[in-house]
C-alpha cells in the first residue's frame, strides 16, 4: 500500500513538474506547479514528516504560488511572447550530465542507503524542541533575513525609485 | 517500506527538470519557478535521509533534516518576494521578461 502511494504521487509530481516547466502559458505553469508541490507534501506525509508537508501546502502552494500567479496577471504578457521550452543540446548535455552523475552517486552510496526507516514522527512538537533549542540562532537569522526581504521588496517596489 | 534510494532518485528527477527549466525557458517568472522546484527537491532528499537516520542516542533520532527544510522553505518564500519584485520592476523599465534582453550590466 505505502508503495502504491509512493509511486502514484512520485509520479504525479514528476509529470507535474515536466508540465510546468514545459507549459506555454506561465498561468498554466503555476497551476501545474501547485499540483507538484501538493504531491510532495502527500509524499512528506509518507515520510512522516506532518508538520512539514502542512507547511508545504500552506507555504508553498498557498502564499508563493499566489504571489507568483499575482505577478503573472499583472505582467501579463501578450500571447506572441509566449514561448514553452526552447530545447538546445547543450542545455540537455548538461543536465543528462547531472543525472548521470546523480544516479552513479546515489548507487555508490553503500551501506547508509540500506538503513530501514526509523520511527522519527515529524509533528510539530518534535521539530520546536529541536528548532527553539538547539537552531534557536539559525532560527532567529531566518527572522532577520524575512525582515531584510520585506524592507528589500518595499524600497524596490516604490514607482520612481532612484536609477 | 521504500528503500532510500528511490527517494533520492525521485529528488534528483525533480531536480534535473528545474534544471532543465532554468535552462531552457526564456520567461524570467519561469525560470524563479524553475528554481523554486529545485529547492523542492532538495528538501525531498533531506526529509528521506532524516527518515533513514540511524539512533545514536537513546531518545531517538532528532528531527534535524526537516528542520533545516523549514529554514529552506522560509529562505525560499524570502528569494520569490524580491526576486518578483525585480521581475516587476524588469518589466517597468525594459517591458520585458526574457532574460535574454536582459543583458546590460549598467544602465
Amino acid at each position: 500500500m505505502e508503495a502504491v502511494l509512493f509511486y502514484a504521487f512520485a509520479l504525479l509530481a514528476v509529470l507535474c513538474t515536466l508540465l510546468t516547466i514545459s507549459a506555454k502559458n506561465p498561468v498554466y505553469s503555476a497551476l501545474w506547479m501547485i499540483g507538484s508541490f501538493a504531491a510532495t507534501a502527500a509524499l512528506f506525509v509518507l515520510l512522516d514528516a506532518f508538520l512539514i508537508a502542512t507547511v508545504e501546502v500552506l507555504v508553498y502552494a498557498g502564499a508563493i504560488m499566489v504571489l507568483f500567479l499575482f505577478v503573472i496577471m499583472m505582467i501579463n504578457l501578450r500571447s506572441e511572447e509566449q514561448q514553452g521550452l526552447r530545447l538546445s543540446p547543450l542545455a540537455i548535455l548538461a543536465a543528462g550530465t547531472f543525472l548521470v552523475l546523480f544516479g552513479r552517486a546515489v548507487s555508490d552510496l553503500g551501506p547508509a542507503v540500506r538503513a530501514r526507516p526509523n520511527d522519527l514522527v515529524g509533528t510539530a512538537g518534535a521539530l520546536a524542541d529541536v528548532m527553539f533549542t538547539r537552531y534557536v540562532v539559525p532560527f532567529e537569522a531566518v527572522s532577520m533575513l524575512l525582515l531584510a526581504a520585506i524592507l528589500g521588496t518595499v524600497v524596490l517596489s516604490r514607482r520612481n525609485a532612484q536609477a | 517500506m521504500i528503500p532510500l534510494e528511490h527517494w533520492l532518485y525521485l529528488s534528483g528527477m525533480l531536480f534535473t527538470l528545474g534544471l532543465c527549466g532554468v535552462m531552457m525557458r526564456r520567461n524570467v517568472i519561469l525560470v524563479l519557478m524553475s528554481v523554486e522546484i529545485m529547492l523542492n527537491a532538495a528538501n525531498v532528499a533531506l526529509v528521506a535521509f532524516n527518515k533513514h537516520l540511524v539512533a545514536t542516542s537513546p531518545d531517538g533520532v532528532s528531527p534535524d533534516g526537516q528542520v533545516f527544510v523549514f529554514f529552506t522553505i522560509a529562505v525560499a518564500a524570502a528569494e520569490a518576494a524580491v526576486a518578483l519584485v525585480i521581475a516587476m520592476a524588469l518589466f517597468r523599465r525594459l517591458d520585458t521578461v526574457n532574460v535574454d534582453d536582459v543583458c546590460n550590466l549598467r544602465w
